[in-house]
This record gives C-alpha cells, sequence and structure tokens, in this order.
C-alpha cells in the first residue's frame, strides 16, 4: 500500500535560558500508509505533539525531514500541506468570530471561493452536527462544540492526510464519543488516512490500525495492536493499590517464587505516583502473570499475611497499557 | 496576495468587532484633538487679534496727556486701555467703580491686568519745558522677555521725548535769535503756540517719517482666520501620531494572544510561506495605523484645518511614521510573555516617545537640549515633518529628510524583529 506518511530520523532539540539544550524528538522513524489510522501513543511530554508538528510544517526539525505524498515537508512545503488537514489539541479558531465565519476564512486560505466555499462550510457545519448553531459566536460554545467545529476547520479543504493532536482532550464524554465516531466515519466514508496523538489507552485501542508508543522522544515500539501485546507475552496484569506502607524486597521475591505463573513484580511506591507524597497515598503493586485469575488467591493471602493493606485489586488482560509499562516500567498515567 | 489581504481583512474585522476597542481608536483621540485643538488655538487668540487689558491713571489730565493716550491705542491696537476704553462686557473687569491707583497697582501685582501705566501730574509741563518726567509702569511680565505693551509704551515715549526736544531746541533758538537779532520779544502766547506747533508737527514727522514704528501683539493666525485652526494644526497630528502608537503597539499583545490561542499556528500549517503571514500580519498593523491617523485628520478636516497644498507629500509622512511605529511593534512582540506586560509596554512607550517627541506641544517650546533628546523619539521626526507641511506649506523635498530617518528606522526594527519573530 502506498505511504501517505514517511519520517525518516526526526529530532528536534530546543535551546533552555540557561544555555542547556533539550532533546524533544530523538531520531523518529515513521511511515503511515494510505487509509489507515496511526496512532501516536505515550504520556504527557513523550514528545508526540512535536513530532506531528514537525511533520506538518510547524516546527522545522533539527534535523530529519518527512514526506506527505511524497513531498519533502521542509523542501516543498506548499505542497506537502495541501494534501493535509491539521486539528491541533488548542481550540484553534478566533473566538470573536462565528463557527461560520471562522470555516470560511479558512476556507478562503485554501482557495476555496464563492459557492464552492458556502458549500463546504453548509457540509461541514452538518457533519459535525452545529448547523443550528453556525453563526453564533465561538466563545459562547461549549467545549465540545468548540472542538467539532476545531475538528471542521481541518476538513475544509477535503484532504486525503489529517492530523489530529489530542482532540479529546479536555471535553466531556458523549462529546468525546462523537469525536472517535467521527474519525472513524473519516476513515471509513472518505478514505482518509488519520495520524492521532493521544496519551488514552482506549483511544488507541479502540481507533487504530496500528499504533506508536512514544515515550522521552522515541518511538519505543510500533506495530499493530496484536503485534505489540505479543511483545510481553499472554501475561495477565493483576494491579493492586496498596496503602502507603512500605512493601519488602524480600515479600515480593517470594511471591514471585511461590506462585504459579508470576513473571515479575513492580512496586511503584508513593512517591512515584503523585508529586506530593503523603502518608495517606497509596502506592501500586503490579504483578505480571499466566492465567492471572488463578495466580490471585495465592497473592493475596501471602500480603495479608505480611500485613499489607489491599484497598482495591484489578485483573487486566494484556493491552497497550501493560506494553507501555513492561517497556518503561510505569504506567501511562503517571 | 489575495491571500494575503484576507487574512488582513479578517483580522481588521475582529478588530472592530471588539467594542474594546472602539473607545481608543475613535472616541478618546477624536475628544482629545478636538480639546486640545480648541485650547490651543484659544492660546493664539479668538477671532482677531489678542486683547491685552491695560490699566492706565492719568493722573496730568492735560492735552498733552491725551495725546499720549491716543498715541498709545494707535502704536498698538491690541490694547484696552482701562478705564478709558473699558466696553459694555466690562472687558476691563471694573464692576462699574472707579479705578483708583491704589486698585490698579493691586491688579497688576495679581496679573488680573497686563500692566499698569501711570501718567504723573504735571507730564504736559515738563514735556513742555523740555525737563525730565517718570512714567511709572506695572507689569508680572519677564523684565528679559520682549513685552508687547512695553514696547508700545516705550515707542509712544521715545516719539514724544523726541517731540519735546525738537520743542525745546527750537524754543531756545527762537530766544538767541531774538535777542541776537534785536527783535521785539514774542508775546508769551505767540511763543507758546509757534511751539505746540512745532511740537505737534515734530510728533507727526516721527510717526510718518520714516516708516513708523508699531507694535502689535502678533496673531498666530493669518489675517482673517480663526485662532483654533493653528491648535488643530498641532493636535491633529499630535494627538493621530499618539493614538497611532497605542493602536499599533497594541499589536504586541494581539500577536501574542494569536500565538496562545493558537490561529497563528493553524495558519502556518495552511499551505501559506511564512513571508505571507508576517506581510499580513504587518499589513494589518500597518492598515490600523494609517485607519487612526485617517480618523483624525477627518476631525480636523470637518473643523477648518489647514492641510497644506502636498497631500501626498502628508500621506508619505503619516505612511513613514506608522510603519516605524509597526516595526517597533514587530521587534518587541517575540520578547513579550504575557498581555498584562504588553499593555504596560504600550503605555510607557506611546506616554514617553509622544510628549517627549512634542506630540502634546509644539517641541520649539521647550530648552534646546529637550529638543535634542526628543528625537530619539520617532515622533519628533513626524511632527517636524507635518509642522514642514502644516503650518509652513512645505514640499516633498522639505519633509524627505524625516520621511528618510523614519524609514531608516523601520528597516532596523523589521530585521530585528522578523529575525525573531515566534510562529509558535
Amino acid at each position: 500500500m502506498r505511504l501517505m506518511v514517511e519520517a525518516r530520523n526526526l529530532r528536534k532539540t530546543y535551546k533552555r535560558h540557561d544555555g542547556s539544550t533539550i532533546e524533544a524528538v530523538k531520531g523518529v522513524d515513521l511511515e503511515i500508509r494510505q487509509g489507515e489510522i496511526f496512532s501516536l501513543l505515550g504520556p504527557n511530554g513523550a514528545g508526540k505533539t512535536t513530532t506531528i508538528s514537525m511533520i506538518s510544517g510547524l516546527v522545522e526539525p533539527t534535523e530529519g525531514d518527512a514526506s506527505i505524498g511524497g513531498f519533502s515537508i521542509t523542501k516543498q512545503p506548499m505542497d506537502a500541506k495541501r494534501l493535509m488537514g491539521f486539528v491541533p489539541q488548542e481550540i484553534a479558531l478566533y473566538p470573536d468570530l462565528s463557527a461560520r465565519q471562522n470555516l470560511a476564512f479558512f476556507g478562503r486560505m485554501y482557495g476555496l471561493a464563492g459557492k464552492t466555499l458556502s458549500r463546504r462550510v453548509d457540509e461541514l457545519v452538518e457533519f459535525v452536527d452545529l448547523s443550528d448553531r453556525q453563526n453564533d459566536r465561538i466563545d459562547t460554545f461549549s467545549g465540545g462544540m468548540k472542538r467539532r467545529i476545531n475538528l471542521a476547520a481541518g476538513l475544509l479543504n477535503s484532504p486525503p492526510l489529517i492530523y489530529m493532536d489530542e482532540p479529546t482532550v479536555g471535553i466531556d464524554p458523549q462529546s468525546r464519543r462523537r469525536i472517535l465516531d467521527t474519525v472513524k466515519l473519516l476513515r471509513e466514508e472518505e478514505g482518509m488516512t488519520v495520524l492521532y496523538t493521544t496519551h488514552l489507552m482506549e483511544e488507541a485501542q479502540e481507533l487504530s490500525d496500528r499504533v506508536g508508543i512514544m515515550d522521552h522522544g522515541e518511538i519505543i515500539a510500533m506495530g499493530t495492536q496484536a503485534e505489540l501485546t505479543q511483545q510481553v507475552g499472554e501475561e495477565d496484569r493483576l494491579e493492586f493499590t496498596i496503602g502507603a506502607q512500605e512493601v519488602a524486597e524480600a515479600l515480593l521475591e517470594r511471591i514471585q517464587q511461590e506462585t504459579v505463573g508470576v513473571t515479575r513484580i513492580l512496586h511503584n511506591p508513593p512517591e512515584q505516583l503523585s508529586d506530593e507524597s503523603s502518608e495517606s497515598t497509596p502506592s501500586r503493586l503490579t504483578v505480571f502473570a499466566k492465567r492471572g485469575r488463578t495466580a490471585l488467591p495465592q497473592i493475596i493471602q501471602n500480603l495479608d499475611a505480611a500485613g499489607v493493606e489491599i484497598q482495591s485489586v484489578a485483573v487486566r488482560e494484556p493491552d497497550l497499557e501493560a506494553v507501555f509499562l513492561a517497556l518503561t516500567g510505569r504506567a501511562l498515567r503517571d | 496576495m489575495r491571500s494575503i489581504l484576507t487574512i488582513i481583512l479578517n483580522d481588521l474585522k475582529i478588530f472592530f468587532s471588539q467594542r474594546g476597542n472602539l473607545p481608543g481608536l475613535l472616541v478618546i483621540p477624536v475628544l482629545l484633538t478636538l480639546v486640545i485643538g480648541w485650547s490651543l488655538g484659544q492660546i493664539g487668540g479668538d477671532s482677531g487679534p489678542t486683547r491685552l487689558r491695560v490699566d492706565l491713571i492719568d493722573l496730568d489730565q492735560t492735552e498733552l496727556s491725551s495725546e499720549l493716550i491716543d498715541d498709545l491705542r494707535a502704536a498698538n491696537d491690541a490694547l484696552v486701555l482701562c478705564p478709558q476704553d473699558n466696553d459694555a462686557d466690562d472687558y476691563c473687569r471694573l464692576d462699574e467703580e472707579p479705578l483708583q491707583l491704589e486698585r490698579a497697582v493691586e491688579r497688576a501685582r495679581s496679573g488680573s491686568s497686563s500692566a499698569l501705566i501711570v501718567i504723573p501730574a504735571g507730564y504736559a509741563g515738563a514735556l513742555e519745558g523740555f525737563e525730565r518726567v517718570d512714567i511709572d509702569y506695572y507689569s508680572l511680565s519677564d523684565p528679559l522677555r520682549p513685552d508687547p505693551v512695553r514696547q508700545s509704551l516705550d515707542a509712544v515715549l521715545q516719539r514724544a521725548s523726541s517731540a519735546s526736544m525738537t520743542t525745546g531746541v527750537a524754543g531756545a533758538l527762537l530766544d538767541n535769535l531774538t535777542s541776537a537779532i534785536e527783535l521785539p520779544p514774542l508775546a508769551a502766547e505767540t511763543r507758546a503756540g509757534f511751539l505746540r506747533t512745532l511740537y505737534l508737527r515734530s510728533q507727526e514727522m516721527l510717526t510718518e517719517q520714516p516708516a513708523p514704528v508699531r507694535f502689535r501683539v502678533a496673531d498666530t493666525a493669518s489675517d482673517g482666520e480663526d485662532g483654533s485652526m493653528n491648535g488643530f494644526n498641532q493636535s491633529a497630528p499630535g494627538m493621530g501620531t499618539l493614538y497611532v502608537m497605542f493602536t499599533v503597539l497594541g499589536g504586541m499583545a494581539v500577536l501574542l494572544r494569536e500565538r496562545r490561542q493558537w490561529t497563528l499556528q493553524r495558519l502556518v500549517v495552511l499551505p501559506l510561506s511564512r513571508a505571507q503571514i508576517l506581510g499580513a500580519k504587518i499589513g494589518v498593523y500597518f492598515s490600523l495605523g494609517m485607519i487612526q491617523y485617517f480618523i483624525v485628520f477627518a476631525v480636523g478636516a470637518a473643523v477648518g484645518m489647514d492641510f497644506g497644498s502636498n497631500p501626498s507629500a502628508l500621506l508619505a509622512v503619516m505612511a513613514a511614521f506608522v510603519l516605524c511605529i509597526t516595526a517597533l511593534t514587530f521587534s518587541l512582540a517575540p520578547w513579550i510573555t504575557s498581555e498584562g506586560q504588553a499593555r504596560g509596554l504600550v503605555l510607557l512607550l506611546s506616554l514617553s516617545l509622544a510628549p517627549l517627541g512634542g506630540a502634546w506641544w509644539p517641541l520649539e517650546i521647550v530648552p534646546e537640549f529637550m529638543q535634542t533628546i526628543g528625537h530619539l523619539s520617532p515622533v519628533a521626526w513626524a511632527m517636524d515633518a507635518f509642522q514642514d507641511l502644516l503650518w509652513y506649506d512645505g514640499g516633498f523635498p522639505d519633509v524627505l529628510p524625516e520621511i528618510g530617518v523614519l524609514l531608516a528606522a523601520a528597516a532596523v526594527l523589521f530585521a530585528v524583529g522578523i529575525r525573531s519573530f515566534k510562529y509558535e
């Protein structure tokens, strides 16, 4: 299948005020095929937005290049930009203008005019289900409505490729559901290629054909969900939320040795979970085990015997969260 | 080019849709232009020449003292001699009370009158006897600066002294002549009549030949023009220049807001070059600056301000100044980190550079070293050019140096601003 996006050794280094440098993206290689939904999954600060900003031409790479439909974003930016739409994380709209005025303005920037522009704006306000509010100022809209117009503004030129940078941040579940459905619709009905960034595993799992997991400016794993979960094997993940007390290393070793199927145990004490550590802050114990439900009673018994206060237990089957945890030793939400 | 125009029109639409911008663009500059224009005009004078209230106490009450008073009126028609020339509106502010010496001195000391002239008793006798006589003059005016009342009085007294001298010399000559050729002595009445005729003739000749020396308080307006027109020649370019700074420098906060709300970044990912985006943003603030000037000058036009005869040169000066301030905006915008900081900087720059450069009052009235310092402000160069065009009816060549300085400053500031402009 034809490649829509191809990034090679993308690197971005920023200078700090004190003269030191910080490498936000460390040599990312990326290929996105035409018509697929590709998600960049990672915690905040992983480098997802910087990567998407370089691929869209917003930020100039310190090193490397990306091509869109065969056009280099650094050498042929106009041709490359004509092929893409961009939905930033922020509500990039003029709050003093109406939804329709915003869409008409950005449409004119794509060279649309007259009846063509008017028709396209009509289609899009209809598509995001805001026809009745199209003449209201953006600053009178709810967060979810603004997000929908923000999305519509990225679709004005009917692009074959659309970038969506965390488009569901800060909105209610109903609006979020609507946006996720819209993304699927764009691929199914328009055949659009979608590059979607998120820090929410559920969104990446629901939408993506392939996922790239980012951490500390690098893509640490990439593939379909099946390919990625295979990397952590068939292990279930048993998540214990326990009290703030210390857990002895010896206890963890004993559980691992005595319980059938347990392969690994990670303990995140309170100071790793929260900036404001206190006695009331719980810590988390993650146990990787084949046939997790079978191993659960034995583990609980051991913890109980050692006086560890168990506040809650969850059994999770292999997913992207487990992949991230296995690769980084941290949960996505950390 | 079409994209640039679309961005400019869109940004102007947003600017005008924000009602908070209208007082700064329209209401306040218009009001200030009118108030300051009329105020400055009144300093120059209302209709006709300025009138000066001068108290005059004639303790002599003779024909010669009356002649002195007439001569004084003739020497300067701006003088209103009180109480002699008081009108029905009580211009002398005497409140129907007699003007005694003591009161007149008090009025002069308090500034209620421009001056007090006291013609002493025996003035005529002294003049006829070719003797010294002192006329008392009271005034608060600075003795080191020209005083139109004193100048008028000096001129009149000089003529009276010269005529008296002529009469004295002629009288002595007549007496010597009649004694030398042993003529019968002239009757006293005949002699006095002769000398009197001689005195009047001398006065007449001194007044008419050579050219009479006349003093008047020069009115700042040309003949027949309302003085307030000149006030607008200062207030319209001055207030226009001040508010161009407020409006255009305000762009620093807007550029920051555009980055924060990501509308600038959205433009960057559209198929537009960065030069197009930057050109459009410069165009927005240049347009706003020119609109601001047009608004203020339109007010000037409505009240009959004189625009000189070189509208194209006027337009060029306006454009050069607006371009310079736009460049200043773009050179500072990258360093702004909050809208509050931007607002503070707009106030600081506008309220320091405008008065320093002569937007509030003509730079000529400040000391020379302040005029030199003032030219560190682009406002001074713009105001110099406006003065050349509006006051002295200058042409393009007269304002080319000022335009050159403003454009050179704009080029340097743009070089800094474009280099460090932040798109993200």
